[in-house]
């Protein structure tokens, strides 16, 4: 368990190679993108690798911000992102339908993501209530929001000032939102929790909470500004959502919070906190784009999908806990 | 002067015990006093709500809520959760109804409902045990496996199904039969964490599984065992769903977990474990039941529900963990 006396042997070790998550996530992508072009030739086309990228885009904003709130430890879980996604992306609507800019209510549209965000914060760190019942109860309350105010229907009027390029549009031939949202956002968190103090102090917190508010760092007050930035990433999904689709449902968020955390997970993410990476968690976005687009071409249906994405998890998790239990015990 | 000691340890001991079994009654004690405000509200501001017929509807439309949040409380005083519970009920359901219209025996329906759901709850106690994986992202993995089993085995169309048995829908002097079996459900599961060994080990490994496995209690067994217990009760649950709609479709059971998490808590069970009590969730149900129908009969839009809902599970585990820390404040001040 203890990396300082982990001693270094020659020849191939399944569990340290399994226990370097992004290695192995770029062989099974790369894996998975053989057999899918082996499938259809069309797969392995630049067009189609670009085209696809912008699959991964929302559900890797919730993917990041799902990572930061785990890292920060104390069982902390966020199972709102789809429910602030589609509470913020409805919230667009009906601003952008009483004549606020589009571009205005997009930004403003950010503030209420983080306005979510932090309510989910108070709840944990302020009133103490466990992150995975909070974030339900919020979960339930931000989706039945977003229905009342929608009074249960699709919400239109978005395709004005250019606004639809974000989804829509290519730079280079990228799809703008990779470009505009996916990179900017993952360069951002990236370089925070690889570069920043504050990025230092989430590990710390997740890591030893005692230790961490022994040397004055306040575990509630990071783990409060991880619910606000999962928040904020979420509004930035709804704003992309919003774009690509020039529409606004309220249930826009319904299946994705299974894949955050699948994601999250997969990507190396220990759940009780403390460990993790961004990079990780964006090359599992890569794979589960690469891995649902290419079940998509093999015609697999979509609830098929999600139920292997829901077995991967749990053969995830329980594959990387019991190697870490047997090296643990050796 | 030892004496003396002793007596004032005694004392503190006594004091603390009932200090304890104080506030688990008061807790107990407290959802009811919400059922009734709730209920006199409704009667108030509805004259539908206080009627024989509406309690009833009542009584048969949470029945299987009732069920599943019995072998929830179980699962989340241990320190775990279930939230595939509505994917299984469905799952369940479908199997049962299509036994039935096939023309199998009712009671090897029974049977196979309730052997199925409880092998499905051992299994998911296997994973979390054997396997290591954390409640919470087991079950959230598989309840996108079950629901994807339900998918592939449903025939892409609504599934009419009769009742199992009309014993559970039809009336006994008002009240619908299955809540009988409601009754005696809990009682029986009341009276097992009170005095049965498997009901004290849930709550000793709910508080401190170390602990519990050191004393010498079968960590992994009671686990399995509760998970187990759970599965056999949506697999009854199940039965009284397929019986009391008529109807299983695709989604059937989706998003119940919530309203059973949202039962007990609101019961006064801890979710994070080694606290709570099954009375206290049968109060918790019925609030949630009521609210559920009182709001319907209010003519509030169903889209209010959830909202609803989700902001009385908020206040309930509010008003929980403000007074948890109250008492670890004042412990830690003495």
């Amino acid at each position: 368990m203890s990396s300082p006396t982990h001693v270094d042997r020659p020849g191939l070790d399944v569990s340290r190679m399994l226990s370097d998550r992004r290695l192995f996530l770029v062989l099974v992508t790369i894996a998975t993108g053989v057999v899918m072009s082996l499938l259809s030739p069309f797969f392995l086309s630049v067009d189609n690798i670009l085209n696809i990228t912008k699959f991964g885009v929302v559900i890797g904003l919730l993917a990041l911000g799902q990572t930061l709130v785990i890292i920060g430890g104390g069982g902390g879980i966020d199972l709102s992102v789809g429910s602030m996604l589609g509470l913020s992306g409805i919230c667009m609507g009906l601003m952008v339908n009483a004549g606020v800019n589009v571009w205005v209510a997009a930004v403003i549209t950010l503030g209420i993501g983080l306005l979510l965000g932090a309510f989910n914060g108070v709840l944990v760190t302020v009133i103490g209530i466990p992150s995975l019942i909070a974030t339900l109860g919020t979960l339930y309350a931000y989706e039945s929001a977003a229905f009342v105010a929608a009074k249960g229907v699709t919400i239109t009027g978005f395709a004005q000032a250019g606004y639809a390029f974000l989804g829509q549009g290519k730079i280079l031939g990228v799809p703008a939102q990779v470009v505009l949202a996916l990179i900017p956002a993952y360069l951002l968190v990236g370089a925070m929790t690889g570069y920043h103090r504050f990025g230092r102090r989430i590990y710390e917190v997740g890591n030893n909470e005692r230790a961490a508010s022994l040397v004055g760092i306040s575990p509630a007050r990071v783990r409060f500004v991880l619910y606000g930035i999962s928040g904020l990433l979420a509004g930035l999904g709804a704003v992309v959502t919003n774009s690509w689709l020039l529409a606004a449902r309220p249930g826009a968020g319904g299946n994705l919070v299974l894949q955050t955390i699948t994601i999250a997970v997969l990507g190396g993410t220990n759940i009780f906190g403390g460990r993790g990476t961004v990079s990780g968690t964006l090359l599992a976005v890569v794979f589960i784009v690469v891995l649902s687009s290419g079940l998509q071409l093999a015609g697999v249906d979509q609830i098929w999908q999600l139920g292997a994405l829901g077995a991967l998890l749990v053969l995830t998790v329980m594959v990387n806990n019991l190697l870490t239990a047997r090296s643990g015990s050796r | 002067m030892s004496s003396s000691t002793t007596t004032a340890g005694r004392d503190t001991a006594v004091g603390q015990r009932s200090g304890i079994a104080g506030r688990l009654q008061w807790r107990a004690m407290a959802i009811y006093v919400f059922v009734l405000g709730e209920m006199i509200v409704f009667s108030v501001l509805s004259a539908n709500f206080l009627t024989a017929a509406n309690l009833g509807n009542i009584a048969l439309n949470a029945a299987d809520l009732a069920l599943i949040a019995a072998g929830m409380t179980l699962v989340i005083i241990l320190g775990g959760i279930d939230v595939a519970v509505g994917s299984v009920l469905g799952l369940l359901a479908l199997i049962s109804g299509t036994a039935t219209l096939a023309g199998v025996n009712p009671w090897l329906i029974v049977v196979l409902a309730v052997v199925l759901g409880t092998a499905i709850g051992a299994l998911h106690g296997l994973i979390v045990t054997k396997g290591m994986v954390s409640p919470i992202i087991a079950t959230i993995g598989l309840l996108a496996v079950w629901r994807a089993v339900h998918f592939s085995l449903w025939g892409g169309s609504d599934l009419f199904a009769p009742p199992i048995s009309l014993l559970l829908v039809e009336r006994f002097a008002g009240i619908p039969g299955v809540a009988f079996l409601v009754l005696v459900v809990y009682g029986g599961l009341a009276y097992v964490m009170r005095f049965r060994s498997f009901g004290r080990n849930v709550y000793a490994i709910g508080n401190d599984a170390e602990a519990a496995r050191l004393a010498g209690i079968r960590v992994t067994r009671t686990t399995i065992g509760a998970f187990a217990l759970l599965g056999g009760l949506v697999g009854v649950a199940a039965l009284v769903f397929m019986s009391r709609t008529g109807v299983i479709q695709a989604y059937s059971g989706q998003g119940l977990e919530l309203a059973v998490i949202a039962a007990v808590v609101v019961g006064g069970t801890s979710i994070t474990g080694g606290r709570g009590a099954i009375l206290g969730t049968l109060g918790g149900v019925v609030f949630v039941a009521v609210l559920q129908n009182g709001v319907v009969l209010l003519g509030v839009p169903p889209l209010w529900n959830g909202l609803l809902l989700g902001v009385f599970i908020l206040l309930a585990v509010s008003i929980d963990a403000i007074v948890n820390r109250r008492a670890a404040r004042r412990e830690r001040a003495l």
